[in-house]
């Protein structure tokens, strides 16, 4: 394996955590193709060292190894990914002398990536997709040859000409490059994006281009088995797949659905009127079975079917749905059904079976006919030329959840509320339709490539991911961090300083003396600690409690006399203002504090590198809300399926994201940070296995029931130390190596010493 | 929801929740009210389009449009008549034909266009295949045979989760019971230190408490003949279609020996072939052996290409 990774750098130093990746076991995922999982602490060079590694043995090995799809959550991720990759590639050229041949692309919605000056200014992604397919649909395109004041995209009209013949480039583009390369030539960067990645070698992209079947059935279909896909932040891996599988429906859906409806009757009624042969034209087609899809082109997208057995794709559509005003009508009896379901007084829980029977003794609609909606409307609204599918929005939903709900059997859940809990009185029914397995959505992407690796910072405890993903990997990995000094101090506190046990569970939650000491450990650590600190509170609600609670015993008071106080809303604006100011506090010297919750937007995408976040405060046990119905629905079909207990599931979750959020202060080995749990629990055994090894590792008998003094003396030990002169020649050595130091016989026995120890 | 009102006294949901809305097979609403008054004798005509209607007749809405309680009404009557199932018929297509005609009588049924026509159509219809009907009534469709059975091991499921949680604990307690029962026993008879008894009966719960880990049967609900078909599956009764094609016909191997005629089997004793040949041992014999057979194959070795080829 070794002599593979003669990795290159940009740097000239070598850093030794990337060093371990490449020569650990975890490189075999490549080579033998299987599936990996690996844990390793941001700012260590995770993304640079999985890049070089599956780009030497890209080069290495041309045709073992075709393609590498790296998925990441967010477009600046997904930009800092092309970044690492650029100096990767520009560090080759350098060292080897030739310019090399790669293409790798990042691809983002069309809202990213337009260059339509009409459609690039709307604000919604929704709109812009409208708005795009109503200039690039293949029938108003077809339209123009009649009527040349029908409006299309110029860009894809030009793309379209010459754009295929041409392969873009070599080279490395994010999105910037693709627009540029765009407007230069006068090509539209979406489609060609679209087009290239079919033959780029390495592509970028969130997550939901493998993961959601409707759009991944138009994005990744063709791209070839010997990829390797990384899917990089994935703790959340799990949620993102049932996400990508659940529907919800509310009243208002079913309103706009009705609405809906009767556009496509009255639009119907016009065409029978005007062009009846274009219906008689779409009903033969249907008759004869043709596989709607290799007529569609691809810009004609009306959201995909979600994953159907190839079967049925090639089965005809039965013939109560044949003719549009039977499928109409059938739409209209579905809507209807769904309407009086919603008008229950009680909570309903039940299975797929069973509201498949109950629709076919309520409305006698068959499975079948069920399972072929999606397909059906997707014909039906390209034959009735709709231009604006952002409207059917509703329609196109309800008619994926009953493809959905007639299709899978298993895993998934019909819940039924006709209140929210927090307010009985208000009615405002939902119909919950949950996916509980996770594996069923990732389950294609774990068939169809021959390596997947899933990666993040917090992975801890590996073991459950391949449990829920329902995948063997071939190795699983936590590396810990190697460091020239201790930069991370993860503190536990226990009791205030009356002694008094601090936790946010239930029972405490309204007790004033835990508040007032959460207060105090607040204030005291604004006190010694400089610049930012950001403290995290388990839930919305639980943080307006206790800062409306600090206010009045006037601990807000005291605190802001040493630094600002910030507050995370759940309104987007609000926070990314909140941020903002956060950040120019701390960058004047004044200092401030985020308050901020686990699991919401802070927490998961935002990083508080160097003096932004000195110190991460968790208060309580991030746990999610566990009166929730699916939430029990879900733990009672991982206890039934996957033997795994709910106490063990829940606790995993709590504490894979209280580790994401005290994790967001180290991003890089100069950085340093506190990281307090304010909680007892957190000293248990049970849980505290449960943080990542090399959060876990920090972690000394001695601070895991500490005081809040006891806190702020360690913590102001461990500032002062910190706050010493840190140079890069420091690290030399111990993390970093130079090449001599690298080629010695020594430093190479150590590098796969630590490697083979995880 | 809140705006849907009797159209005749005006009355809404809104102002009286719980008003009760009736429809009849016209498909216009009345509330229960106005019902009873109206059709005091039993039967009447239909405020809005003046239809002939029975009291008896009037149902429950179910759902917010009258039309689709109409429809549906409609419906369920003529899939009473037209119940054929998928393997009445020879082909796919030939089915979904069926159901499509299936729903142009609803269609037309519940718009009212073409009444007189369809009506005739599907007494026709029901002359034409009386027994067809009769038969098919008991059935269900297959696609709703694997819902029942879905259901029915879903019930099972749940049912044996429960009962196995059940006897879980049980066998818990009782385990317990009985472990502690034994210690105090011990403790009373035995003359080994006590220490050491506690011990012991500490590390004999720790291991009673895995084994109670480990035990976890599964049972299978026997929905199966042994055959592998489902319980209470309907067979098709539909004949398979003949293929037609021209049958085999044997015909004997003719081989070209270049050499004399080789004598039968049977005749080789009788021309003194096996004269000279080891005879068959009775242990041989078993098998089927006998020494004409490798005398005749001797023979049709010896004889074969002697004389150099014709033409």
């Amino acid at each position: 394996v070794i002599e593979l990774n003669t990795v290159h750098f940009e740097t000239l130093l070598y850093d030794i955590n990337s060093l371990c990746v490449c020569v650990s076991p975890s490189s075999c995922v490549v080579c033998v193709q299987g599936h990996g999982v690996l844990e390793m602490p941001s700012g260590t060079g995770k993304t640079i060292s999985l890049l070089s590694l599956i780009v030497a043995y890209q080069r290495a090995f041309p045709l073992e190894v075709t393609k590498l799809i790296y998925c990441s959550r967010t477009v600046p991720e997904i930009e800092k990914v092309v970044e690492e990759l650029r100096k990767l590639m520009e560090f080759y050229s350098k060292e080897t002398g030739e310019t090399n041949n790669f293409l790798a692309l990042a691809l983002s919605s069309r809202k990213n990536l337009c260059i339509h000056p009409e459609v690039s200014s709307l604000r919604f992604g929704k709109e812009v997709d409208g708005k795009c397919h109503s200039l690039t649909a293949s029938y108003i395109r077809a339209q123009r040859h009649s009527n040349p004041n029908q409006p299309v995209c110029r860009f894809y009209e030009e793309f379209d000409a010459v754009g295929r013949q041409v392969p873009l480039p070599a080279g490395i583009y994010n999105l910037d490059d693709l627009k540029d390369f765009g407007r230069r030539k006068g090509w539209c960067p979406y489609y060609l994006a679209r087009y290239a990645i079919l033959h780029a070698n390495i592509v970028v992209y969130s997550y939901h281009y493998l993961l959601d079947p409707k759009i991944a059935d138009l994005v990744s279909k063709e791209l070839a088995k010997k990829s390797v896909v990384v899917f990089d932040e994935a703790h959340n891996i799990d949620n993102v797949c049932i996400d990508s599988m659940s529907v919800n429906i509310t009243r208002r859906t079913l309103d706009r659905c009705q609405n809906n409806v009767d556009t496509l009757q009255n639009t119907i009624q016009k065409i029978k009127e005007t062009d009846a042969a274009k219906l008689r034209e779409e009903y033969r087609r249907l008759v004869d079975g043709l596989k709607e899809a290799s007529v569609a082109r691809e810009t004609d997208i009306y959201l995909s079917n979600p994953v159907l057995p190839d079967e049925i794709l090639q089965e005809a559509v039965p013939g109560t749905i044949r003719t549009a005003e039977h499928f109409v009508g059938f739409l209209r009896r579905f809507l209807e059904y769904l309407k009086s379901r919603l008008r229950v007084q009680h909570v309903v829980q039940e299975s797929t079976p069973q509201f498949l029977k109950d629709i076919f003794d309520k409305v006698c609609i068959d499975r079948k006919p069920l399972r072929f909606c999606a397909e059906r409307l997707q014909s039906l609204l390209r034959t009735l030329e709709i231009a604006d599918i952002a409207d059917f929005s509703a329609v196109t939903l309800i008619s994926n959840f009953a493809t959905l709900v007639s299709t899978y059997s298993q895993g998934f859940t019909i819940i039924i509320e006709p209140f929210e809990d927090r307010t009985p009185t208000i009615a405002n029914p939902v119909l919950h339709f949950s996916c509980m397995d996770p594996s069923i959505a990732i389950k294609p992407v774990f068939q169809r490539f021959q390596s997947v690796v899933i990666t993040s910072g917090t992975l801890s405890p590996l073991d459950i991911y391949p449990r829920i993903l329902d995948f063997r990997p071939v190795t699983m990995a936590s590396f810990t961090m190697t460091l020239a000094r201790t930069c991370l101090c993860p503190l536990i506190v226990g009791r205030g300083n009356d002694q008094v046990a601090l936790s946010s569970k239930f029972e405490t939650r309204e007790d004033f003396a835990v508040i007032r000491n959460y207060g105090n450990l607040l204030l005291e650590m604004s006190a010694v600690v400089p610049d930012g600190i950001v403290a995290f509170f388990t839930s919305y609600v639980y943080m307006e409690n206790i800062v409306a609670s600090w206010y009045e015993q006037g601990i807000l008071e005291n605190i802001q006399r040493n630094k600002l106080i910030f507050i995370e809303t759940q309104d987007a604006a609000e926070t990314s203002m909140a941020l903002e100011k956060y950040q120019e506090a701390c960058e004047n010297g004044r200092g401030a504090i985020l308050l901020s919750v686990a699991r919401g937007k802070v927490s998961e995408g935002i990083d508080f590198v160097h003096h932004f976040g000195r110190a991460v405060i968790m208060f309580g046990v991030p746990y999610v809300y566990t009166q929730s119905r699916i939430l029990k629905a879900r733990l009672e079909y991982l206890r039934d399926q996957f033997q795994i207990r709910e106490n063990d599931f829940l606790t995993f979750d709590a504490m894979r994201h209280a580790a994401q959020c005290v994790g967001r202060a180290i991003r890089g080995k100069t950085d340093y940070g506190l990281m307090i749990f304010a909680d007892k629990r957190y000293a248990r055994a049970d849980k505290r296995g449960k943080l990542p090894r090399w959060i876990q590792e920090h972690i000394t008998d001695g601070s895991l029931n500490l005081t809040v003094d006891e806190t702020v003396q360690l913590s102001k030990h461990f500032l002062r130390q910190m706050a010493q002169p840190f140079r890069q020649e420091d690290q030399l050595g111990l993390s970093l190596l130079t090449l001599e130091q690298l080629q010695s016989e020594e430093m190479l026995k150590k590098i796969t010493q630590i490697a083979h120890q995880t | 929801m809140d705006d849907q009102g009797c159209p005749r006294c005006k009355t809404t949901k809104y102002r009286n929740p719980s008003l009760k809305l009736m429809v009849n097979v016209c498909g216009h609403t009345l509330c229960e009210n106005c019902v009873e008054m109206l059709f005091v004798r039993g039967s009447g005509n239909c405020v809005q389009c003046d239809t002939p209607l029975r009291k008896s007749n009037f149902r429950v809405q179910l759902f917010e449009d009258p039309t689709v309680d109409k429809e549906v009404e409609i419906r369920k009557k003529v899939l009473k008549i037209y119940n054929k199932r998928d393997f009445d018929f020879a082909s796919l297509r030939e089915y979904n034909d069926y159901l499509e005609q299936v729903e142009d009588i609803v269609y037309n049924l519940t718009n009212n266009t073409d009444v007189e026509n369809t009506k005739q159509r599907m007494e026709q219809y029901q002359r034409e295949n009386r027994d067809v009907i009769q038969r098919n009534k008991a059935k269900l469709t297959r696609e709703q045979e694997e819902l029942e059975e879905l259901l029915l091991l879903e019930q099972q499921g749940n049912e044996q989760r429960r009962l196995e949680v059940l006897q879980e604990e049980q066998r818990q307690l009782q385990a317990k019971r009985k472990n502690k029962q034994a210690l105090l026993d011990e403790l009373e008879q035995s003359h080994v230190p006590a220490a050491i008894l506690l011990a012991k009966h500490k590390v004999r719960a720790a291991q009673l408490e895995t084994q109670i880990e480990q035990q976890k049967q599964t049972v299978k609900p026997a929905s199966l003949f042994s055959t592998g078909i489902h319980m209470n599956q309907t067979v098709s009764l539909q004949p398979l279609p003949r293929i037609e094609e021209v049958l085999y016909q044997y015909k004997p191997l003719q081989v070209e020996t270049y050499g004399p005629p080789v004598p039968e089997l049977e005749q080789l004793s009788r021309l003194g072939y096996l004269n000279h040949v080891r005879a068959a041992m009775p242990q041989d014999t078993a098998g089927g052996y006998t020494s004409a057979l490798a005398c005749h194959r001797a023979i049709q070795d010896a004889f074969s290409g002697l004389f150099p080829q014709r033409g």
